[in-house]
């Protein structure tokens, strides 16, 4: 059923000629038809695009762009879902010399005019209606914007904008060029460099304004080849392409792997499939941000609360043998026989139906990465005989500076550095790190930049140290690390994640810095608890009304004794706050990576702060709630202050 | 849609069309064909010819599966093209000296054009009065024309005679019941295998929408003349490939043999088994037979205590089918294939529950 792959290509050298359009074209000659390149769901099936036609594509659309006036070194925004066209797009990009700058497809009106506005970009290739409207929407506050693109023709009939063109179009364009002048597309590819600026990032910012990271060909190429030569991945592997492409880490799989491995990407059907076209497809790489394991967990911990009580017992059982066999691992102790037994027994019972569920049941390395992912989390994908590693990196540093070799994994930390890669903690604790995969700089913000970059080495901002066996101990961003009430510094994201392992609670925000005790302000999952409450026979209308129910506190105050325990006595929970409404990175209480904007939400929840530091019971809530769209709507709501006690 | 595993994927449609796309699949109908073809070897007689009973049933009850569960034409008369099939074949073997597998088309094709005859009448009337019009077949095909002039067909008096050595596939002398198995295990297998593709085809899913509702069928541009007409043609092809198997294993044909009651039968076995499912017509077909077949066991370990049983063994079998009938329509509405699909969709979602 797969489309084997006819023979590897010769190990890629990377010299600092080689460009990524480069790269492209000799995987394109040396498998043309004969291997798929990528797949896109399409009506019920997996349609094929062999490595010939995506780089006919790529060529087409490249000269295209050359006929629109695209040059060297200009900047080209891209927002859309995963698909083909999206990474045809910055691949045409790439081959004419100019930038690429992907936008997350979620981002609100304001950021697409900051980023377009910013970058410069010439050109804009959205996917459909929806990002042509919000080009067209910013596009006369940006005069650099020249050109609106897109693929999708739904909802397109109506549009008459001149400046807008469809692909199909450029494409067109690009074949008569082709026809004109048959070595314009050679002669552009030859001309790039290693040096040149491939990528602009636009890094989810959790203080400021998003800072441009620029990123070069020869960067992205040296981290795939870095990563792979810690994990090799093959030409017959399959990766699915879910995340965004403005996400480092997707660019990383996509882009620097993919090309040089030559594996197949496979795209969804649509974002509300993924879940169920990753099961199908059942990758052998697998490369996301805590949140899609944090949803998988808790997708298993809520269905098996409604299985009958046999499979239940079978699922305890089964989890418990892993979870041990994991620890032993973990610890480097050698597996006892008997267990090793009982292991192969709960794998064929209940681990291998579990992976194939997940979708994880072909998968040789599985990452996480961008933010940090609970032991508790880790210890279970290791329980179920997925081999899931964390990955330490910044955006600045292309994406990867650190990883968990095989077999050599620890809960608590990220692992060792990959090759080429130097790293070390400065005397204040803060991460540095030095390779050919640092960046350039922040486009247009030198003073960032020299702050970032000193001496070729990159300054995280992450606190971090390294335990007894060189692994890397990254403790928290520096500008989160909590000082508590002893004097003791505490990391909040460690007790988050902890939380998160629960599945009633989807995001929890600690707060306790300079403050007499810790205190947590959490959003409950609607799914799980509203089924809990239907079994409680609760009734409630809405996530506010459920969120403040009795029942609901005691929920979860109970996961939070139960997280408190594991806690040195300074930094155990006294107060909770259930809050009415799930964090939300249009609200900006998030990234658009799902990562907490803690100074925001300071300030925003500053009532709830105050009410808990004082001794009240309740607190008055006046909110706003952004949508997509623009529209702000305003809610009043009482929230209830939960002492916890120890049990 | 089918429970598939991780990585299973379609590039091509006809990949997604494949019946058995899993290796497991592949592995455990593989299996099957094995057992169904090695069971007669190893067993008795007596459970060989078990066996061709619920391959004859199995055969007679997929036209009444096709009529009722997919076309929703409702059909008390089956036997008689049943009848049709069989002395279609005997007649052709007998008065015009035709190969077996020659007269075994003729008696498909006959009986399914007999069929539309019958049915003709569903073109305009439904329900009840359908019911009525298909017990009519039963009683002008069995008991007026086959009685009083089909069977006198060359002075015979009542009954055809088939000697043993009558019925060969060219060399290949059908005189026994492990021959017989083997005929008819080609037969179901070939049956089904063309019913089950002919269900998912335009055909089957016009069926479908004339079951469903015929107005609205109708509406969307079905022709639900010409389509209730097939399904009686299919039905009745099917029902004359299984009378011309039951004849292969008798010495004899009678219009005994296509009574009523076995249109009845027939019904009830499609209901046990699970309407609509063509799987459910083997479950209810082995079910059935097997259940009576244990109970005659039962009736004669009995004997002693109760001398008279075995008399009236009669009744007690029919008193077990409608009891087993009332209780399936109680208990297990959906039938047997709707609870198979529940025990498979136990093990596909383990440790789940959905």
């Amino acid at each position: 059923m797969r489309a084997g792959g006819e023979g590897t290509p010769p190990p890629v050298v990377i010299t600092p000629d080689l460009t990524l359009p480069k790269l492209l074209r000799r995987t394109a000659r040396h498998y043309g038809d004969r291997k798929v390149a990528m797949r896109e769901k399409d009506y019920g099936i997996w349609r094929q695009i062999t490595w010939r036609e995506y780089s006919e594509h790529v060529r087409h659309i490249a000269l295209g762009f050359v006929a629109l006036g695209l040059g060297r070194g200009d900047k080209v925004a891209l927002v859309g879902h995963n698909r083909p066209e999206g990474l045809w797009a910055e691949m045409a990009t790439l081959c004419v010399g100019g930038v690429a700058v992907w936008l997350y497809q979620d981002c609100l009106i304001d950021e697409v005019q900051y980023i377009v506005e910013h970058s410069d970009a010439r050109l804009l290739v959205g996917e459909g209606q929806e990002e042509v409207d919000k080009a067209l929407a910013v596009a006369d506050r940006c005069p650099k914007l020249e050109r609106i693109l897109w693929d999708d023709p739904k909802g397109m009939r109506g549009y008459t904008d001149p400046r807008l063109l469809s692909l199909a179009e450029v494409e067109h364009l690009g074949r008569e060029l082709d026809a004109r002048e048959p070595g314009r597309f050679e002669t552009l590819v030859d001309a790039g460099r290693g040096q040149d600026t491939a990528l602009l990032f636009y890094t989810s910012g959790t203080t400021a304004r998003p800072k441009g990271a620029l990123l070069s060909h020869t960067n992205m190429l040296k981290m795939g080849q870095n990563l792979m030569a810690v994990d090799p991945c093959t030409a017959r592997d399959d990766f699915v392409s879910f995340l965004p492409f403005a996400w480092i880490g997707e660019q990383m799989m996509s882009i620097s792997c993919g090309l040089q491995a030559g594996f197949t990407i496979n795209f969804p059907e649509a974002p509300e499939t993924v879940q169920q076209n990753i099961r199908e497809i059942g990758p052998q790489v697998l490369f996301s941000p805590p949140r899609i394991y944090e949803q998988m967990v808790r997708s298993v911990q809520a269905k098996i609360l409604d299985a009958p009580p046999l499979k239940r017992r079978a699922y305890r059982w089964g989890l418990d043998v892993g979870h041990r066999v994991a620890d032993c691992q973990f610890g480097r102790r050698s597996v006892p026989p008997a267990l090793r037994l009982a292991r192969w027994l709960a794998d064929w019972l209940v681990l291998r139906k579990l992976r194939d569920h997940l979708g994880l049941a072909r998968v040789q390395h599985a990452y996480t990465g961008g933010a940090a992912l609970g032991p508790d989390h880790l210890r279970f994908f290791h329980a179920i005989g997925v081999n899931l590693k964390q990955i330490y990196g910044q955006t600045e540093i292309a994406g990867i500076s650190v990883v968990h070799r095989d077999g050599d994994i620890k809960f608590d930390t990220v692992g060792r550095p990959i090759p080429e890669t130097e790293l070390r903690i400065a005397a204040d604790g803060e991460i540095l790190s030095r390779s050919p995969c640092v960046f350039q700089g922040y486009y247009k913000m030198p003073a960032e930049t020299a702050w970032t970059l000193k001496d070729g080495w990159l300054h995280s901002g992450d606190i971090g140290f390294f335990d007894e066996d060189g692994h890397l101990v990254v403790f928290d961003r520096r500008s989160d690390v909590m000082t508590l009430g002893d004097g003791t510094r505490f990391s909040p994201q460690y007790i988050e994640t902890r939380l998160k392992f629960s599945p009633y609670l989807k995001d929890g925000w600690i707060v306790g810095h300079g403050r007499p005790f810790v205190s947590a302000v959490v959003c409950i999952d609607a799914v799980v608890v509203g089924r809990w409450a239907e079994d409680q026979h609760l009734a409630y209308t809405s996530y506010v009304e459920l969120s403040q129910k009795p029942e609901v506190y005691a929920l979860v105050a109970g996961a939070i004794r139960q997280v408190n325990r594991s806690l040195p006595a300074p930094a155990r929970i006294r107060k909770l706050v259930n809050l009415h409404k799930e964090f939300d990175a249009d609200d900006e209480e998030l990234t658009r990576t799902r990562k907490l904007r803690r100074a925001f939400l300071e300030e925003r929840y500053q009532e709830i702060l105050a009410a808990i530091y004082s001794d009240s019971t309740e607190v008055h809530m006046d909110t706003t709630v952004t949508y997509e769209d623009g529209r702000v709507a305003r809610t009043r709501t009482a929230l209830r202050i939960m002492p916890i006690e120890d049990s | 849609m089918a429970y598939l595993p991780c990585g299973v994927y379609h590039e091509r449609y006809r990949q997604e069309h494949a019946w058995w796309q899993t290796r497991f699949v592949r592995a455990k109908m593989g299996l099957l064909a094995a057992l169904l073809l090695v069971f007669p070897l190893t067993t008795n007689p007596y459970l060989v010819s078990v066996a061709n009973i619920v391959g004859y049933t199995i055969l007679s009850a997929l036209g009444v599966q096709l009529l009722i569960g997919v076309c929703g034409q409702i059909t008390l008369g089956h036997a008689a093209f049943i009848a049709v099939g069989g002395y279609a074949t005997a007649i052709g073997m007998l008065q015009y000296g035709l190969p077996y597998p020659v007269s075994l088309l003729v008696g498909a094709v006959l009986a399914g054009l007999w069929s539309v005859l019958f049915g003709l009448p569903s073109a305009r009337v439904k329900g009840f009065y359908l019911i009525m019009t298909t017990m009519a077949a039963q009683f002008v095909t069995v008991d007026f024309i086959i009685t009083q002039y089909v069977s006198r067909i060359g002075g015979r008096g009542h009954y055809f005679s088939l000697p043993p050595g009558t019925v060969t596939i060219g060399p290949w002398v059908i005189d026994s019941d492990l021959k017989a198995y083997y005929l008819m295990i080609a037969l179901v297998v070939g049956s089904i295998a063309a019913l089950a593709n002919l269900l998912r085809t335009r055909v089957g899913r016009a069926w479908v929408a004339i079951r469903d509702n015929d107005i609205a069928a109708q509406t969307m541009g079905v022709n639900i003349v010409r389509y209730k007409l097939l399904a009686f043609f299919v039905a009745g092809v099917l029902g004359g490939i299984a009378g011309a198997f039951w004849i292969s294993s008798l010495y004899f044909v009678s219009p005994e043999h296509f009574t009523l009651g076995w249109s009845l039968w027939l019904v009830g076995v499609v209901l046990i088994g699970g309407i609509g499912s063509l799987q459910g017509v083997v479950f209810g077909s082995l079910f059935v037979t097997l259940t009576l077949e244990a109970l005659g066991f039962a009736v004669s370990g009995l004997r002693d205590l109760f001398p008279t049983l075995p008399d009236k063994f009669l009744y007690v079998k029919e008193g077990a089918f409608g009891l087993a009938i009332v209780f399936f329509l109680l208990y297990e509405p959906r039938g047997l294939a709707y609870r198979w699909q529940q025990m498979k969709n136990y093990f596909n979602l383990w440790p789940f529950a959905y």
